[in-house]
């Protein structure tokens, strides 16, 4: 995660010029068309072979037995029944020899090791079998005995830090100082406001819960070891396992093809990775280990939850004067990031600004990054106190926002953006939504009652270096494209064979992505933060432009014209001056010579003295059931700034799926543990409810605000996974309060709660 | 305990020796190689190995094997033939209804019955027919969308999905 | 990972009952229930005994009193679409089409609904419940937001079912049979309350099966319905939710079952809203009242104050769409 987040931590890696001079697009072909993906076949007729799917001869089954307790220690464990139950080969625990792994690592400290003797949430690792079936791998974990001496635990970041709370880490309860940021004057910002709006918000800690889980499948050679990963990026789990099992990143070589889902969760080498290499070691075997379901909810991470304290203060006219944030979150067992200030401190004008984020220590499941980190909740706990400050000053919610538009990020010196389609978004949005119109037509009466509701959101990170991408021109025209990064279902595969295609004119049928291996394919970051087009797609882009340029180079010689003078048309390099003067590309001898040309394409760096930002404004229509306390989102519309759609279907998808993510914080989600024990009682899919079908709306918009951005790199695109999620539980949570009057504080807003708060207030139908 | 169990999968018929304890979706994957019929939860909840049963849909994961003896069954991998995809595969494909594609397989399915039994669905008759698979990627809409394109698609006749992709005679539960 | 165990597929009714007999066996119905069970660890099975090749006990049809006759085996998604029962008892065919997701419908069966087991968190999880024979009931001082406002003791379950109430509120009986022969009792008392029994949820003993549903003729100005108030979509049982099966002659409630589902352990009856309802016009007065009678009594832990005013709320609101 430090990777990913490092425009909030400091300035981006060296990086190397780019490979080819690139002006940018104009109008084009191929890029932003709706294309359907280039794996759709693969995907729906059910041939592409995921991780979970795999299979190698003689392979074995693992398994991995987890503390059933919140907070304990091992004091004894006793493997002898276990190692005599039939085709098991092989067990781990922290007393085998090789397994003194170092695990958890965060500001040049572990906090843990790959079998810890003290397991600090219910679902750490306590030992591990490898066996010839997996139902035996699963029968002989039974058979391990394992003696604990129990600890107090704490659950609530909330009471982490009391002097009396049990202690998870022996240094102390808190991840680090409390990160401060400030700027102007906030008692002068107050005191000038008109109106002030002060109210703690509360977000659920959310399970990413994609479709695949996650594993592994582990092979060696020798010394050299292959893993079949279910991931968002190869070349963290190489660096990963290559650290922790101390081996040359070289002799370290992941494959992660096609994934299911990761969402942040998968940005990462898992225990279950350097585990299933152990036993492959120790058995040399091949070992497929994959969680179950409900190891996915107790150990692949989660959005952690967060209580968030917001005082805000603006002048008649809209015109914010203060803005005051705090904000605690955890990022459970073991460090991760809990923070959510970034919306409350970058996302509108306001001079004097002072927040604070907390990161404390909890006897639960360790975070990991989760779509946007910390923006939805921070858009939760910021949109609704905005939506009560356009109340308090009987302002339109949009006009409010509107008034406030940044035209610099304050947060980052004040840099402008290369674009900034936040105004866009508001005034698109609202026009597609009918947000006047509806609203005066609204009534307040009957058993079901409408409302509307808006809330805006940011994400603040564009991508860069580094990235690397190879295209091989063959001799017959097709086309291979090599790149490292995973496609995890957002189409990055299709987008880049697009940019391929604009600048070769090849059809997209003759171009294969070859990806995702980091023994073949070039370097790139993880899949993740909304960074893989902004920083992959200029990679390609460059090392097809540099394909093209040895090209045209190429028949130049042949045709006895300056290179500068030919163009490609079709499949053919044709003359600008004078069109007899062509040669089809197969007949360019310096392709026909060498049967190839290669193009190498890297990532330049980002422009200087810019920020790059996308933002989206989301518009909700709900109905609630005044009686009972049901809660119907009716209709959606997202308008988002990504500048450059690189395909509309793809885009689209992404962002409709980021508003349904984005409903299920808002309505359904939420990680509930309890409190006698510590343990998590709803880690299914049936009690952590996630939308269905039946919960989203029928009506459901996407626009984009198309905004020309040259500066933000080279495909003129800003990427769209984030932001398309950020503000979509709050905009929820404000029509909810439009329809009946009042403010759910604590995500999600479910019956319960809403049935609850409407007796109280004694709203009757 | 094994026992022997004789069913169609995907127009074959298939024999084998299973543990009364292995369930049907195990069985497709580990005994019969087809990786397309998904296991998402083992417990019936994410519907990412929903295979027809005798033409209805129902997650693998909480059939046992010996309970399909006698069956028919198809799967993902059925439906396509011989490389020609089924129209609501088609459609998936070009209304981009697919994001990591792993609930794609028992989406497919679980509308390849619905269109056989209602040719003509409306988007609510699409989501309460989805209703037990979820979708973690896309939200849910372009693929209602797909497969209500597949159903007009099938209708005008205008694709050619083989024989899973004509709708059935209703079955009629006698009164 | 499912247990090993032995499975055995009878082909009589009597064959059944003998094999149920064995100790630690399990019915297998639609088994959507049973192979969740056995392989979270909720119980364990030495045998399983299938009850899917008894043809005898599928399908639905009429009686001679002008009745219906539901096989236990016939599903969940074949009682939802059943043309007659949606007219003549539409309180079960609603119950039925708002069970689980369409695809649990299609496996999952009638009597399988009946007798399924809780789906409280604690009973289903890693703990050593009441239920399960622990020492207590984990909802009193934990996580009770979806346990019982009625009828708890020592053990809070609420009952999963959502045909077990529109079946009450239609005063169906059951065809049950055992070793000692079949005997027929009203659905009402197939459930077992915890004060009586807080580890088994039916009255059924070793060996006994369920084996059909009666449903009586419809009544005269019969009118029904089933209302499920639920967190989400699909998939998801009721946080509280009501069956009606009324009768209406000359503009008057002639007769009246109200039963409410996710409150208690079993299907909660509340005859004093029945009673309040027979002879009177059915109008938003009465509702309001009747509703606020339905939730007279209630007990809620210190995380379901709020299932009074939802249950409330469904109660009032199911009674004026049948006004």
């Amino acid at each position: 995660m430090t990777d990913l987040l490092y425009w909030l931590q400091g300035p981006v890696p060296e990086t190397e010029p780019p490979t080819a001079e690139m002006p940018p697009w104009g109008e084009t072909k191929v890029v932003g068309k709706p294309v359907p993906r280039v794996d759709a076949y693969e995907r729906v007729s059910g041939s592409a072979v995921y991780p979970l799917d795999f299979a190698l001869p003689d392979m074995l089954h693992a398994a991995i037995l987890r503390s059933p307790h919140a907070h304990a220690r091992v004091k004894a464990i006793d493997t002898s029944a276990a190692e005599k139950m039939p085709g098991v080969r092989a067990i781990l625990t922290a007393f085998s020899p090789g397994a003194d792994v170092p695990w958890y690592r965060s500001r040049g400290r572990f906090y843990s090791k790959l079998f810890d003797e003290r397991v600090r949430h219910e679902g750490d690792e306590v030992a591990a079998v490898a066996a010839e079936t997996r139902a035996q791998a699963f029968d002989a974990l039974k058979a391990i005995r394992v003696e604990y001496e129990e600890f107090a635990f704490v659950l609530d970041p909330r009471e982490s830090l009391a002097p009396d709370a049990p202690l998870v880490h022996d240094g102390g309860n808190r991840y680090g100082e409390p990160a401060r940021y400030e700027r102007g004057d906030l008692a002068a910002g107050f005191a000038a406001a008109d109106a002030v709006v002060e109210a703690t918000y509360s977000t659920a800690c959310e399970i990413h819960a994609p479709m695949e889980v996650h594993g592994s499948v582990a092979k060696w050679d020798g010394n050299r070891l292959t893993i079949w990963d279910s991931t968002q990026g190869v070349f963290v789990v190489q660096q990963m396992v290559a650290g922790a099992l101390k081996l040359p990143l070289a002799n370290v070589r992941v494959i992660g093809h096609y994934m299911g889902g990761g969402f942040g969760s998968k940005l990462e080498a898992g225990k279950y990775t350097v585990i299933a290499a152990l036993l492959a070691k120790t058995t040399a075997r091949p070992v497929k280990l994959f969680l179950t379901r409900e190891e996915v909810f107790l150990n692949a991470g989660n959005r952690p939850a967060n209580t968030m304290k917001v005082k805000i203060g603006a002048k008649k006219d809209g015109a914010l004067t203060a803005i005051e944030f705090s904000s605690i979150g955890s990022g459970g067992a073991y460090p991760n990031g809990a923070d959510t200030s970034f919306l409350a401190t970058d996302l509108y004008t306001c001079p004097n600004v002072a927040a604070v984020d907390e990161n404390v220590a909890i006897n639960a499941g360790r975070a990991r990054a989760m779509r946007a980190p910390g923006f939805p909740q921070g858009a939760w706990a910021l949109e609704q106190a905005m939506d009560e400050l356009a109340l308090k000053l009987g302002m339109d919610p949009v006009a409010l926002r509107l008034a406030n538009v940044p035209k610099v990020s304050q947060r980052r010196g004040n840099l402008p953006y290369t674009s900034t389609g936040l105004a866009e978004c508001l005034r698109d949005g609202a026009k597609a939504f009918g947000w006047e119109t509806t609203r005066a037509a609204k009534k307040d009466d009957g058993p079901i009652r409408k409302g509307y509701g808006v809330a805006a959101g940011m994400w603040g990170y564009g991508g860069g270096p580094p990235a690397r991408v190879v295209v091989k021109l063959f001799a017959d025209g097709s086309v291979n494209v090599n790149a490292g990064a995973a496609d995890i279902g957002t189409g990055t595969k299709t987008v880049m064979a697009q940019t391929v295609a604009e600048e070769l004119g090849v059809p997209l049928e003759k171009i294969r992505i070859e990806h995702a291996d980091t023994g073949t394919t070039q370097y790139s970051g993880p899949s993740g933060g909304s960074k893989t087009v902004p920083s992959d797609m200029p990679a390609a882009r460059a090392a097809a432009v540099e394909v093209r340029t040895k090209l045209l180079a190429g028949a130049a010689e042949e045709l006895k014209v300056p290179a500068a003078e030919l163009k490609l048309e079709g499949a053919d390099v044709v003359s600008t001056k004078d069109p007899a003067k062509k040669l089809a590309v197969t007949e360019v001898p310096a392709l026909q010579r060498n049967q190839v040309i290669v193009g190498v394409g890297t990532r330049g760096p980002n422009v200087e003295g810019k920020v790059i930002s996308m933002f989206a404004a989301h518009f909700a229509e709900v109905e609630v059931n005044v009686r009972t306390g049901e809660v119907s989102v009716t209709k959606l519309v997202a308008a988002q700034d990504s500048a450059r759609v690189m395909n509309r279907l793809t885009f689209e998808c992404q962002v409709q799926g980021g508003l349904v993510m984005g409903l299920g914080l808002g309505r359904t989600e939420e990680r509930v543990l309890d409190r006698q024990t510590g343990k998590m009682v709803n880690a299914n899919w049936h009690d952590y409810k996630i939308p269905t079908a039946l919960d989203v709306p029928v009506a459901q918009e996407v626009l984009s605000a198309e905004l020309v951005d040259t500066e933000c790199n080279t495909a003129g695109a800003k990427g769209v996974g984030e932001p398309a999620t950020i503000p979509t539980a709050a905009a929820i949570a404000n029509a909810v309060r439009d329809a009946v009057g009042l403010r759910v504080h604590d995500s999600p807003i479910t019956p319960p709660k809403l049935a609850a708060l409407l007796a109280a207030a004694g709203k009757k139908g | 305990m094994k026992k022997t169990i004789t069913l169609d999968v995907n127009g074959v018929a298939e024999t084998a020796e299973v543990e009364v304890g292995q369930t049907l979706l195990r069985f497709l994957r580990d005994g019969l190689d087809l990786t397309g019929t998904k296991e998402g939860c083992n417990e019936g909840e994410c519907g990412s190995c929903m295979v027809l049963l005798d033409g209805r849909p129902v997650n693998s994961c909480l059939v046992l094997a010996v309970e399909a003896d006698g069956r028919s069954v198809t799967t993902v991998e059925g439906l396509s033939r011989e490389g020609v995809l089924h129209p609501l595969q088609k459609a998936f494909l070009s209304q981009a209804a697919v994001q990591c594609g792993f609930c794609t397989p028992g989406m497919v399915v679980s509308a390849a019955a619905l269109l056989r039994e209602n040719p003509e669905p409306t988007e609510d008759d699409v989501k309460k027919a989805l209703a037990g698979n979820l979708c973690r990627c896309t939200g849910y809409k372009q693929i209602v969308d797909a497969v209500r394109d597949a159903a007009a698609a099938m209708r005008a006749g205008a694709v050619a999905g083989g024989e899973a992709g004509k709708p059935a005679e209703r079955e009629e539960v006698p009164a | 990972m499912l247990p090993s165990f032995r499975y055995v597929r009878p082909r009589t009714v009597s064959e059944a009952v003998k094999a149920l007999a064995a100790e630690g066996a399990r019915a297998h119905a639609g088994g959507t229930d049973l192979l969740g069970c056995l392989r979270d660890g909720v119980f364990d099975a030495k045998s399983v005994v299938s009850l899917s090749g008894l043809d005898d006990l599928k399908g639905i049809s009429p009686t001679k009193d002008g009745g219906l006759k539901i096989g236990a085996l016939t599903t969940l998604a074949e009682v939802a679409r059943h043309p007659g029962i949606a007219k003549g008892w539409p309180a079960l065919a609603q119950g039925a089409a708002a069970a689980a997701s369409p695809q649990l419908r299609n496996q999952g069966t009638l009597g399988g609904n009946l007798c399924q087991r809780p789906r409280c968190w604690y009973f289903r999880g890693d703990f050593d419940c009441a239920r399960k024979g622990g020492e207590i009931c984990y909802a009193v001082e934990g996580e009770n937001t979806y346990h019982a406002i009625f009828g708890g003791s020592g053990c809070f379950i609420v009952h999963p079912s959502d045909t077990a109430s529109p079946l009450v509120a239609l005063r169906a009986t059951v065809k049950v049979v055992g070793p000692k022969g079949a005997r027929s009792l009203p659905v009402e008392k197939l459930f077992v309350l915890p004060a009586v029994d807080h580890t088994r949820e039916t009255i059924l003993a070793p060996g006994e099966v369920l084996t059909e549903v009666l449903l009586p003729p419809p009544l005269e100005g019969a009118k029904g319905l089933y209302r499920k108030v639920r967190s989400r979509g699909a998939w998801d049982f009721a946080l509280g939710g009501v069956a009606l099966a009324l009768s209406v002659k000359d503009g008057k409630v002639a007769s009246a079952g109200v039963v409410l589902s996710g409150v208690a352990p079993t299907p909660w009856r509340v005859p004093e809203v029945e009673k309040l309802l027979v002879g009177k016009a059915l109008d938003a007065k009465l509702a309001a009242e009747a509703a606020e009678l339905a939730v007279k009594g209630a007990e809620p832990m210190s995380g379901n104050d709020y299932k009074v005013p939802l249950v409330k709320g469904a109660v009032e609101e199911a009674l004026l769409a049948l006004a």
